[in-house]
């Protein structure tokens, strides 16, 4: 019997199993089996946990059959993918990186962990760009993945594979990494809700690292309410990541509050800004006016420092990624260049050799940036820039309590389409600042761009450790607009039933 | 070349250290859990953290903070409330996230200070002190009885994390040069280090000896290091340069390396002293550069030169956030700071009466300051009768029983403060002279047994008794009246067969300075 699992929710599989509707091997054998059948199209996974898959619906079945409901976790029988850069003891850790091809998982990292614990099915690994450095996912080593709703266009990036395995049904949940925008953007180019939490939320621990003090741990999911079980799960304090904080909150439980008497912002000069097409600024005004009819307070707030986020984090996103980066250097594992004649020499080639165009332009790009006699021009004065964001959004947030804002300036391009690597920076232009301030942000799916066709979404930004504010406004659009749909051409025969 | 104290006429020299050691009494490493343990099988304490895997993040470890304040709080410095983390990249195998965790321009530990007191033929290193009296301040340090006290001000004391150890194999001796493999160690990569950088405030070779032994008390006073320069856990760099006398701006330096002992250090730094003067007066120019001292050949080599300099790109380590210490913090750290060594010398000249340098004894060797207070407890209400020959117990016979039996006799021999009193109360009243003193030492601390009982066994309490010591010298000088005529003739040397033949009668046992007063009565 098939279940049907592309169009569920992680709470309906979950609600199912424990009614006693299907099994958990039931949903891992289909779940497989369908990423197995409609990958083939998307190229999502990287790798499928085939094993670890049949294992956790093993252990949970057991559980079932014990009589041990009570101590099902919240993901109980959910089928859950990771984005590349997350260790997973049983997986190979690649960040889609002929670096680390073939690097398995020494160990499990604090996210992932956690969604296990939660009682989820871990289905496997998913493309991205390579250490995450891109928004299109054509820079994977592994050949890029391609957006469920136009198989010629990109999924966006870095957690393309994420994007687009929730987005082709392939799983209801998956988990992605944001340092510039890398959750929000794909999120919006698939159609689906992408949350990128405060910094220090969930724990980085295990996470491949690109730029330590922007890169933050979400969910990408098809619902509102599915995100906020999965942030549930993921967020609080843990001991190996001193940058993680101890504030845990029920995520779910404004959702269905509403928006009436909220004060939602409106940036000026996000809204003016260049490069913004006309199908995604008139849906962040469908969005606008939708919230202001259900009761919310618009208001117009100003960043006046915003404009420089996108220098800012061009030259902090690379300072910090090439000393992250300088660990892989072929001495204890990644790839190797065979035959060097001296240490040197088999730095230089094997990093040649292993990382590709944007990685080597990033290292080189932060070597330079943070060496003597320039450091002072770029690194520290990114720094000064980053407080006068940060103070920007702490007083914008003394206003309103939710910004709303485009997450990427189009929607998904094609694939090949944009060949200079400073004209797809701009994909990020609305996205860096949130990761420079440190604060929430997330895409939340608002219907198909009347030009393109394809999907939208909306950003929100929500005060530092204000998640729940985000997802509060994003369940009223989700109300509005209906629950995010699985790409055309993806649905379960029984779905449309 | 000219001697030191040659090329100290007409030379100054400028001597700065930067000093690591290793916090060995840590159990963990300073960013993760990994025990820290040396010779253990090669990778065996090792982790994702300190072998730097992909996605690992490292956590400070509260007790090495504890420890760096410590040390701070012991050498006068200013804790500073807000210091962080940075990273130094360079990449390198023994460092498995090719970068080093290291702190900023603001380190836990700033502007401190240690005072020397430098004596004996190493002061005399000092150029133009001769003739100056104690009490007297002379070219920036002040004249004491016994040679001098200097101030050596402490830039910072941070705290960095040390590298995995590089094995080569193939090559000659264990060296890089001609090796075909290198295997790398990472057991000890990530154990805290604190690196003490000082003011170029010495001036000669015997001062930056002396810093480093002090320093190395004090460490092992609060605690924090084992300071063995010989096993590595204290290292030191030396920075010299020399200019003429007068001079203010100081001249080019070099950087002395692989001094592994307190010897080491002095011989290296007047080496360099030396053969800079030699370069300089023979009209050559010194080269800044990093020179590695040879013990055995007794010089100094350079080091292969870089052709630039190293650029280790510093900045803040994102993964560490600001490091805030508490007024509450700082202040529970300083209420658990010992006694350090030199406030405790100057006690047992105060309280005791020793004279400063029997004091500087007790302080620097291990373990002998407290056994010291621990007679003086015992001791009670004489106890300032007691420390002098207490204290020449310690530092004459202990220390001599001790360096027979090896290091570790202090554990094994267990000594008792109260053995310690009463042999010294013996000794005092005269019971027993001081040689047999030292012979019951011995038996009392390799058997274990008390001093009344070994004294009594071997019949070696002297008679004192004067009374008895009368009519034994009353015999002696009877049976010479020779000897006694030309005694008070002048032939005062004859004194000594006079005590020898009353020791004879007595068996060894008489009272010398009982015997001698009689004697010097007698004969008067």
């Amino acid at each position: 019997m098939m279940l049907g699992l592309a169009s569920m929710t992680a709470r309906e599989i979950r609600a199912g199993l424990l009614a006693g509707e299907f099994s958990a091997i039931e949903i891992a054998r289909e779940a497989l089996e369908r990423v197995e059948r409609e990958d083939v199209r998307v190229r999502a996974f990287l790798e499928v946990s085939k094993k670890l898959a049949l294992e956790a619906a093993a252990r949970i079945d057991a559980a079932v059959a014990a009589g041990r409901i009570l101590e099902l976790g919240p993901l109980a029988g959910v089928p859950v993918a990771f984005k590349d850069n997350m260790n997973l003891v049983g997986t190979h850790t690649t960040c889609a990186s002929k670096m680390l091809d073939g690097y398995a998982s020494p160990y499990t990292a604090t996210c992932v962990q956690r969604c296990l614990d939660a009682g989820c099915i871990p289905l496997g690994k998913l493309n991205m760009d390579e250490f995450a450095f891109g928004s299109s996912t054509e820079s994977s080593a592994f050949g890029p993945t391609r957006n469920p709703w136009d198989l010629d266009r990109v999924p966006g990036g870095s957690s393309g594979g994420s994007a687009a395995a929730v987005a082709a049904g392939l799983s209801p949940l998956a988990l992605g990494s944001d340092t510039g925008g890398s959750i929000r953007q794909p999120g919006s180019f698939c159609g689906v809700v992408a949350v990128k939490p405060t910094y220090g939320a969930v724990s980085r621990y295990g996470v491949v690292a690109f730029g330590s003090s922007l890169d933050q741990v979400g969910p990408l999911a098809r619902t509102v309410e599915d995100a906020a079980l999965a942030l549930n799960v993921l967020a609080g304090h843990d001991e190996r990541d001193c940058m993680s904080q101890d504030r845990r909150v029920d995520f779910t439980a404004n959702l269905g509050e509403g928006v009436a008497g909220m004060r939602i912002g409106l940036v000026r000069s996000f809204m003016s800004a260049e490069g913004l097409s006309s199908e995604v600024r008139a849906k962040v005004e469908e969005a606008a006016a939708k919230l202001e009819a259900a009761g919310a307070k618009l208001e117009e707030v100003e960043l006046p420092h915003v404009k420089a986020a996108m220098s800012a984090y061009y030259v902090l996103g690379p300072c910090e990624a090439y000393s992250n980066l300088s660990r892989f250097d072929a001495v204890r594992y990644g790839h190797r260049t065979p035959g060097c004649e001296s240490l040197a020499e088999q730095y230089e080639a094997s990093r040649a050799e292993g990382f590709g165009p944007e990685a080597r332009r990033r290292i080189m790009l932060g070597c330079y940036l943070l060496s003597s006699g320039v450091y002072d021009r770029y690194y520290y004065r990114a720094q000064q820039i980053r407080t006068l964001i940060t103070r920007d959004y702490a007083e914008a947030f003394g206003k309103v309590d939710c910004i709303l804002a485009p997450v990427a300036p189009t929607t998904a391009f094609g694939i090949g389409e944009i060949g200079d690597p400073t004209e797809m920076y701009l994909a990020d232009m609305f996205t860096t600042s949130i990761n420079i301030a440190g604060n929430g942000g997330m895409s939340m799916p608002v219907g198909l761009g009347c030009e393109s066709g394809l999907p939208v979404g909306v950003q929100l930004i929500a005060p530092a450790f204000r998640d729940e504010n985000m997802l509060r406004v994003a369940a009223a659009l989700e109300r509005e607009y209906g629950a995010a749909l699985v790409a055309p051409g993806f649905a379960d025969e029984r779905a449309g039933e | 070349m000219k001697t030191l104290e040659e090329v100290l006429v007409d030379w100054e020299a400028v001597i700065g250290l930067e000093v690591h050691a290793e916090l060995t009494t840590l159990s963990t490493k300073m960013f993760c859990g990994c025990r820290i343990e040396f010779g253990a099988e090669p990778n065996v304490h090792t982790c994702p953290v300190c072998l730097g895997l992909p996605g690992a993040l490292p956590v400070p470890n509260r007790d090495a903070i504890e420890s760096i304040v410590l040390a701070g709080l012991a050498t006068n410095c200013d804790i500073e409330k807000r210091s962080m983390f940075y990273r130094k990249n360079y990449m390198y195998p023994d460092m498995a996230k090719n970068y080093q965790i290291t702190q900023g321009p603001v380190a836990f530990c700033m502007r401190g200070w240690l005072d020397l007191d430098v004596e004996g033929p190493g002061a005399k290193e000092r150029f133009g002190l001769t003739g100056a009296k104690p009490g007297q301040t002379c070219d920036g340090v002040s004249v004491t009885e016994e040679g001098y006290r200097t101030r050596v001000g402490i830039t910072r004391i941070h705290m960095e994390e040390d590298a995995g150890k590089m094995v080569h194999l193939g090559g000659e001796g264990g060296r890089i040069a001609g090796a075909t493999r290198s295997l790398v160690d990472y057991n000890r990569a990530g154990t805290p280090l604190i690196e003490l950088v000082t003011e170029p405030d010495l001036r000669t070779p015997e001062e930056a000896r002396l810093f480093m032994q002090e320093l190395a008390r004090v460490y092992r006073a609060i605690g924090i290091s084992d300071c063995s320069m010989e096993e590595g856990s204290l290292r030191c760099d030396g920075n010299v340069s020399i200019r003429r006398r007068g001079d203010v701006t100081l001249g080019t330096k070099t950087e002395l390396k692989n001094v592994n002992s307190f010897k080491s250090l002095h011989d290296g730094l007047t080496y360099e002293i030396r053969r800079q003067a030699h370069v300089l007066e023979g009209g050559g120019s010194v080269v800044q550069e990093t020179r590695h001292w040879d013990p055995a050949a007794k010089w100094t080599v350079a080091m292969r030169a870089k052709e630039t300099a190293d650029d280790y790109r510093l900045f803040p380590d994102p993964d560490l956030a600001p490091f805030d210490l508490s007024d509450e913090f700082i202040e529970s750290v300083r209420s658990r700071l010992p006694e350090l060594p030199g406030r405790k010398a100057q006690r047992f000249v105060d309280s005791y009466g020793l004279l400063a340098r029997d004091a500087r004894q007790l302080v620097e060797a291990d373990g002998f300051a407290d056994l010291f207070d621990g007679c003086m407890a015992v001791a009670g209400p004489r106890a300032a009768q007691l420390a002098k020959p207490v204290a020449n117990l310690l530092i004459n016979d202990v220390a001599a029983y001790l360096n027979e039996r090896g290091a570790d006799g202090m554990a094994d021999a267990s000594i008792r403060p109260a053995h310690l009193v009463e042999l010294a109360s013996a000794a005092l009243a005269g019971e027993i002279s001081s040689r047999q003193a030292r012979e019951v030492l011995w038996v009392v601390l390799a058997e274990g047994r008390d001093p009344a009982g070994v004294i009594e066994e071997r019949g070696l309490r002297q008679i004192s008794d004067v009374g008895a010591i009368e009519a034994v010298v009353d015999a002696v000088l009877a049976e010479n009246p020779g000897k006694v005529e030309a005694y008070r003739a002048g032939k005062t040397g004859l004194a000594g067969f006079f005590v020898g033949q009353c020791m004879k009668r007595m068996a060894g046992k008489g009272n010398p300075r009982v015997i001698n007063e009689v004697l010097g009565s007698r004969l008067a």
